[in-house]
């Protein structure tokens, strides 16, 4: 079992591209009883993936719900740096 | 590649702009809240260091302890105690939020051995060179630590491809005045033989911090902050305890190290203290790791910075004003340094031209 932030980042780099709700959903069979498997947290880390270049943001509008959804992918350059520290 | 869809274009550009300008803010003043538990975890380890069993090795020395070890030594062993507590409180942290077993799957991993190593530069080894570098050079050598924010951006660019212009290196280089605005009045003829050395030794932490904070703030764009904390914590402690301490016992001599590290776990006079010294020093590393992985390396270093400030201020709260000590006022000089700082962290984080985009939107 990978930690929680691994296995999200490792999520990114085998979809076209995701967000939060998508992650939780993929995720969440095997981290739903951990404490920051929260859609917060979980937005949180994805956003500072983002500010270190890890993912990049390609689109976002607004969910039934009415709340702001956004889609991240990992690049490139992105998704070899994730595979390079991150084994599977 | 940004775009919104369907009908409430609007709204969600709205609210996709406060997300981010959210998040910045967040990452902002997580960086300078890192600097306040900075402060506070130098003032409550200061105060540490002058209770129980710490009064009679700095005062009246009733153990015979000689003056290297004095200044080396006891230096390390106060800060493996801090360590030490702050290893313990990272890891109870851990347990309440349910992240302990992210600790130790991180440890076997690249990222968590890269935390180690940036732990065991920035700690022990940065640590010590400041400490070497004050007692050879005297008090210059506190700017010139104050350099590793410059250090850690021009690393965070080099190897993560982070943004550095001229406007950040300009506000980097007013942060750096600030410090040295505030190590003024304790400058003077203090330098001794081989400054030289000293400020190479100082130049070595600033080197040590800047790496550390370039590296495992990066580092924590992978693993949780909490759980990059705690390796760091983990490792800092331990390799004060176990490497530090024991070498600086060795160049000591006739020395029982292991008493003097028993009685610093055991006098709880001075402990209640280095408990709290600890505390501080997990707030003040892990949000300067999660400040610096949010709004980048030059930003995230500059507002921690700050701990230039915050430390002489906190030691006059807790040492001056709460313990009545002497000797822990601040200088006028400090206040101004604090503005000027906010200028250099303003000038770092924000662009004029943004203000005047702004402005022209509204």
């Amino acid at each position: 079992m990978k930690p929680l932030n691994y296995a999200m980042l490792k999520y990114f780099t085998r979809v076209n591209e995701a967000c939060a709700d998508d992650v939780m959903a993929a995720l969440k069979g095997e981290y739903s009883h951990f404490k920051a498997f929260n859609k917060g947290d979980m937005i949180a880390a994805i956003m500072t993936a983002e500010a270190n270049g890890l993912l990049e943001e390609t689109r976002f509008d607004m969910d039934s719900n009415k709340e702001l959804r956004v889609y991240y992918r990992a690049h490139e350059e992105g998704a070899e740096t994730i595979n390079h520290y991150i084994k599977d | 590649m940004i775009e919104a869809s369907g009908s409430e274009h609007l709204v969600a550009v709205a609210a996709k702009k406060k997300l981010s300008a959210d998040f910045r803010k967040k990452g902002i003043l997580i960086a300078l809240f890192s600097g306040l538990c900075y402060g506070f975890y130098t003032a409550f380890m200061t105060l540490g260091m002058s209770k129980g069993i710490w009064a009679d090795w700095y005062g009246a020395n009733t153990a015979g302890l000689s003056a290297f070890t004095i200044t080396f030594l006891l230096g390390a062993l106060g800060a493996a105690t801090t360590d030490t507590c702050s290893a313990v409180w990272a890891l109870l942290i851990a347990v309440v939020r349910g992240k302990l077993g992210d600790f130790f799957r991180c440890l076997k991993t690249k990222p968590g051995l890269v935390m180690v190593v940036g732990a065991l530069i920035g700690g022990p080894l940065a640590s010590t060179a400041y400490v070497v570098g004050l007692m050879k050079a005297g008090s210059i050598v506190v700017p010139i630590s104050a350099l590793c924010p410059a250090v850690g951006a021009i690393l965070a660019r080099v190897w993560f491809k982070q943004e550095l212009n001229a406007r950040m290196m300009l506000g980097i280089f007013i942060c750096f005045l600030a410090s040295l605005m505030i190590a003024i009045p304790s400058l003077g003829g203090d330098a001794p033989d081989g400054m030289f050395v000293g400020i190479c030794f100082g130049f070595f932490a600033a080197l040590g911090w800047g790496f550390e904070g370039c590296v495992c703030g990066y580092g924590t764009s992978m693993i949780d902050s909490e759980v990059g904390i705690t390796i760091r914590q983990v490792t800092s402690g331990l390799s004060n305890l176990i490497i530090l301490v024991p070498i600086f016992g060795m160049m000591s001599g006739d020395v029982n190290t292991l008493g003097l590290v028993v009685q610093s776990f055991t006098d709880g006079a001075s402990l209640i203290y280095f408990a709290l010294a600890g505390l501080g020093a997990y707030g003040a590393f892990m949000f300067w790791y999660k400040g610096n992985s949010m709004c980048g390396a030059a930003l995230g270093m500059s507002c921690n910075g700050t701990f230039s400030f915050w430390g002489p201020f906190c030691c006059w709260i807790i040492l001056g004003v709460i313990f009545g000590l002497d000797g822990w006022s601040i200088p006028p000089i400090a206040w101004a340094a604090a503005v000027v700082m906010v200028i250099g962290i303003f000038t770092i984080a924000l662009n004029p031209l943004d203000l005047l985009k702004k402005k022209e939107d509204m």
